[in-house]
């Protein structure tokens, strides 16, 4: 009897700890790529994540409707994988029961996200895939907080037109990312701009020789290439190593401290790339982010990170707002009509749920730092990017 | 055009040495076994990370850390053979069931000692360059080419002109026949197992550094391998050769014409071809009953 007595009372206990832990804490499911040919900027998107629950955390938790919470991630490896991707968007939103998704890398396994998400009515903010049609679905819980292609082309198509590097050729994903970019680039070029030559890699593929060669036969000026930083340092090791002198035109992931160190600044002299967060930018807002992820971290920020960051905060309002941690479809309302001032600038959702965060453009110099080439306000010497 | 023709035969004769590596592999242990080891993308993936950490943790010799490559994966392709593959022979459909779950321990294993980022290995050899008239190539192109070049005349000697050679070719031939004149087949497997994977070994270490050494590099090779040995003929070493080498050009060649996105339905068309029109391959020997 007595041990009957001391296991219903130990049994409660635990419940009753259990209970108290669910009502403190929210877990917010996280979609990304931990392993594969991603993992590297999911390294950057988890560390964004990271920061901000310990910030928020750190600062006391947040209050929705007079009660305090701690913030939790509940994280699942989509591996850049559709089908995986879907599998643990649906656990997320039926089995962790979480209010909302942030994340994922990749455009195509975003794309498989998304009709999960409006099935089940779970909000989901990316912060990274920039395929343009992602946000034209029409669907009310999909959001996106970075810039989309569109957006990030059009501060390097001004470079392009005034620098006439052309021809142009083009590397890029074969995947919806890389040919909206593409299309979306060659959309804003006037129809008279020669393009060079156009070629497509799989994800996970290394060899570039197939397309240097017919990059050289093309006689192109500049190549821009639309990929991650990993195929990235590859492209353009290998057109250099080919003694290929073109004008390198690269993407956001293509502007880190830790881009340089998979090459040097020899291969990258000249070479610039679209930035959402230049780390070294002379703004308050970018400067106090960089200090905290570098003293985190020990390693210089980016953009994937601080859009990341912003993200965890979109949401986290969001519940403030809505006045529930619980409801997808009041947290959805909440986002749409959401505006505050973010790491990467002001964020707000239009009515397909895309934010326009401003787009900046870098330039790597010839000692290894960068400096912002556009918008003008901004532009800035080596150092400064 | 003439400038692109060049460029891309050079690329494809390099990249067609990797497949003739992998493919000779598949095709010892195919041929003298029976076996057919779709885990051997990954041996030769392991081979990439083995040299990698010889390289750094070691003598910072490239040379010696190809070889250490080459030893390890012989060791585990010891111990593969005896503790997987032996107790499967004649059992193909197990055999391949095997090979696959090898596949994702093997991967997955690499990823938890490893961990899921890309290595860079840099030595001398690939940070150095080599001009041929307009066009550049790292002095690795030619490594590779001149490695696999020595590696298959090294091993057709070995079997024209060894006794170990020799009881290979006699137990491909006819196993029992084999037992009766002597030939311990266990001996002669192993030890083919072991030759096999260690030129997977030495495949990865040649190509690793030259691109990046990851847990899914020996994926794609392995299929063009496969191919390879397919065209060539099941069990012939010079059509794995030919093979291997053919579908390097071919799929570099291509690209000139087609988008370089198709690359990989040109060589599959190939082998497609080949399937109807001649199954035993180029070199390989059409069975009685066969059609």
């Amino acid at each position: 009897m007595r041990r009957l007595a001391l296991t219903l009372a130990f049994t409660a206990a635990v419940c009753a700890q259990s209970a108290y832990a669910q009502e403190d804490t929210v877990s917010i499911g996280i979609v990304t790529a931990q392993t594969g040919p991603l993992a590297a900027p999911g390294k950057f998107q988890m560390n964004g994540f990271n920061l901000a629950v310990e910030v928020i955390n750190g600062q006391g938790g947040f209050e929705v409707n007079g009660k305090t919470y701690k913030l939790d991630l509940k994280v699942y490896d989509t591996r850049c994988n559709a089908a995986e991707g879907a599998s643990a968007m649906q656990r997320l939103a039926s089995v962790d029961q979480v209010p909302i998704v942030l994340g994922e890398l990749c455009s195509p396994v975003a794309a498989a996200e998304a009709p999960i998400a409006q099935d089940t009515q779970v909000p989901l903010i990316i912060t990274v895939p920039t395929a343009p049609n992602l946000t034209d679905e029409g669907n009310p819980y999909f959001f996106r907080i970075n810039a989309n292609n569109a957006q990030l082309n059009r501060a390097l198509g001004a470079y392009v037109q005034a620098t006439k590097a052309e021809p142009l050729a083009f590397i890029a994903w074969n995947n919806d990312a890389g040919r909206g970019g593409v299309n979306g680039m060659k959309a804003l070029l006037p129809a008279d701009f020669e393009i060079g030559y156009v070629g497509y890699f799989n994800v996970g593929e290394v060899d570039f020789s197939s397309h240097i060669a017919n990059i050289r036969t093309s006689g192109a000026k500049a190549v821009m290439l639309l990929m991650d930083e990993e195929p990235g340092a590859l492209a353009i090791r290998q057109i250099r190593d080919a003694g290929l002198d073109v004008q390198l035109i690269g993407t956001l992931a293509m502007g880190s401290n830790r881009f340089l160190e998979r090459l040097n600044a020899d291969y990258l002299n000249g070479m610039v790339q679209y930035n959402a967060l230049p780390p070294n930018a002379p703004l308050e807002r970018i400067k106090a982010f960089s200090d905290a992820y570098s003293a985190k971290f020990g390693e210089e920020s980016h953009g994937f990170a601080a859009q990341s960051y912003d993200a965890v905060f979109a949401a986290v309002k969001a519940m403030q707002a809505a006045g529930s941690t619980t409801e997808g479809p009041k947290i959805r309302d909440a986002l749409s009509a959401l505006e505050f001032e973010g790491v990467i600038g002001p964020i707000s959702f239009d009515d397909k749920g895309q934010a326009s965060p401003p787009v900046y453009v870098t330039e790597w110099c010839e000692g290894g730092d960068r400096k912002v080439i556009f918008p003008p306000e901004f532009a800035a010497g080596c150092g400064a990017g | 055009m003439a400038t692109a023709i060049l460029e891309q035969f050079i690329n494809g004769t390099m990249m067609g040495s990797i497949y003739v590596l992998m493919a000779l592999g598949m095709v010892l242990i195919y041929g003298v076994m029976h076996v057919l080891n779709f885990a051997h993308g990954v041996l030769f993936m392991v081979g990439g990370y083995i040299a990698h950490l010889f390289f750094f943790n070691l003598s910072g010799s490239y040379p010696v850390a190809i070889l250490c490559s080459m030893v390890t994966l012989a060791l585990i392709g010891m111990v593969l053979e005896r503790l997987v593959f032996r107790s499967l022979r004649d059992n193909l459909r197990m055999q391949i069931v095997a090979s696959l779950g090898l596949i994702l321990i093997v991967q997955n294993g690499v990823v938890q000692l490893w961990g899921p980022h890309a290595l860079q290995m840099r030595p001398a050899s690939v940070d150095s360059l080599v001009r041929v008239g307009q066009l550049s190539f790292t002095v690795q192109h030619f490594v590779i080419i001149g490695v696999v070049v020595a590696a298959v005349t090294t091993l057709y000697l070995f079997l024209r002109y060894t006794r170990l050679g020799t009881a290979m070719r006699a137990t491909s031939q006819h196993p029992e026949a084999a037992v009766v004149v002597g030939i311990d087949p266990n001996r002669v497997y192993t030890i083919t197992f072991m030759i096999a994977c260690a030129l997977a070994g030495l495949g990865g270490a040649l190509l690793g550094p030259l691109f990046l050494i990851f847990p899914q590099m020996g994926d794609a090779p392995m299929l063009k391998a496969l191919s390879a040995i397919i065209i060539g003929g099941m069990g012939s070493v010079p059509g794995a050769i030919v093979g291997g080498l053919g579908i390097g050009i071919l799929e570099s060649m291509s690209t000139l014409v087609i988008p370089t996105d198709y690359r990989d339905t040109v060589v599959f068309g190939v082998l497609i071809l080949m399937l109807l029109v001649r199954p035993w391959g180029i070199f390989g020997v059409r069975v009685r009953g066969e059609n």
